[in-house]
């Protein structure tokens, strides 16, 4: 059963990830990486991450998606055109895909895992036990990316407010 | 190799990982192909999520929790990156006339 259920969210992710690179519209690319998102969601629940899985709902393929689709919005439904100055482009970047797999599916075949630590896996992945890890061991890198996305919310704030003086 | 016991069921770690792999090739790939800026950030996007599962999968390999923080501080990232980069983007759609990233070639050398 869990097994079936690998299965089909890989396949569905992969066919997803074909329909982001392979739509014209940017809309549907849009759409295509939801659905990514979703059954690599239900990935993590697999790998015993739910709080990852929630975050990963609510945050990515909710807050940042529709990001996406209000810029799609903003913009207009502007086709992408099949023309291409440098020739080849896309042999040459399929050569670099067998190329990058080739390489990362070596580097998977040598890898040497350590013994795993032993955690008590019922509390694997909850909400406090991520809690204690982020709020102990790594309160410094969690205030750091709060920084960050005080910068970044700056940074944009910035960028749209000079487009509105503008006009 | 090494197993995972979910659910009474055992699954390779190697499965997820090659996943990852496929995953993050794709979205490579979509950045190396596309020219629509907008969908090239998607495809950014693509391969963030694909790390995000390699993440999570050793975290769960290793029983250890470090991955699966990395991972939500690796979605902020991605979060900012969206933002910047969006709001730089439809910052470049208003005030030029651009259809695609072969017309933002000034800075080429």
């Amino acid at each position: 059963m869990t097994i079936a259920i690998f299965f089909i969210a890989a396949a569905v992710a992969i066919l997803g990830a074909f329909g982001v690179v392979s739509f014209r519209e940017p809309i549907r690319c849009v759409l295509s990486l939801v659905v990514v998102m979703l059954s690599l969601s239900v990935l993590f629940l697999l790998l015993s991450a739910q709080f990852v899985f929630v975050v990963q709902i609510i945050v990515y393929a909710g807050a940042v998606m529709v990001l996406f689709l209000f810029v799609i919005a903003l913009l207009g439904p502007a086709r992408e055109a099949a023309r291409g100055r440098l020739r080849f482009q896309s042999w040459l970047s399929a050569l670099f895909m067998l190329v990058l797999l080739v390489l990362m599916w070596t580097m998977l075949q040598g890898i040497q895992y350590r013994q795993p630590d032993q955690t008590d896996m019922s509390v694997f992945g909850t909400v406090q036990s991520i809690a204690v890890g982020l709020f102990t061991t790594y309160l410094y890198p969690f205030e750091l990316t709060s920084i960050l996305l005080l910068t970044a919310a700056i940074g944009a704030i910035y960028l749209s407010r000079r487009q509105i003086d503008d006009r | 190799m090494s197993t995972l016991n979910i659910g009474g069921s055992q699954l390779d770690a190697s499965w997820f990982l090659l996943l990852g792999a496929v995953l993050f090739t794709i979205g490579a790939a979509g950045v190396l192909v596309r020219k629509n800026p907008l969908v090239i950030l998607i495809c950014i996007e693509l391969m963030l999520n694909a790390v995000n599962l390699t993440l999570i999968t050793f975290a769960r390999q290793l029983q250890n929790l470090e991955g699966q923080l990395f991972a939500l501080m690796a979605m902020t990232v991605a979060a900012a990156e969206a933002v910047v980069g969006l709001a730089i983007l439809v910052d470049i759609f208003h005030t030029r006339d651009v259809e695609d990233v072969d017309d933002l070639s000034e800075l080429k050398g």
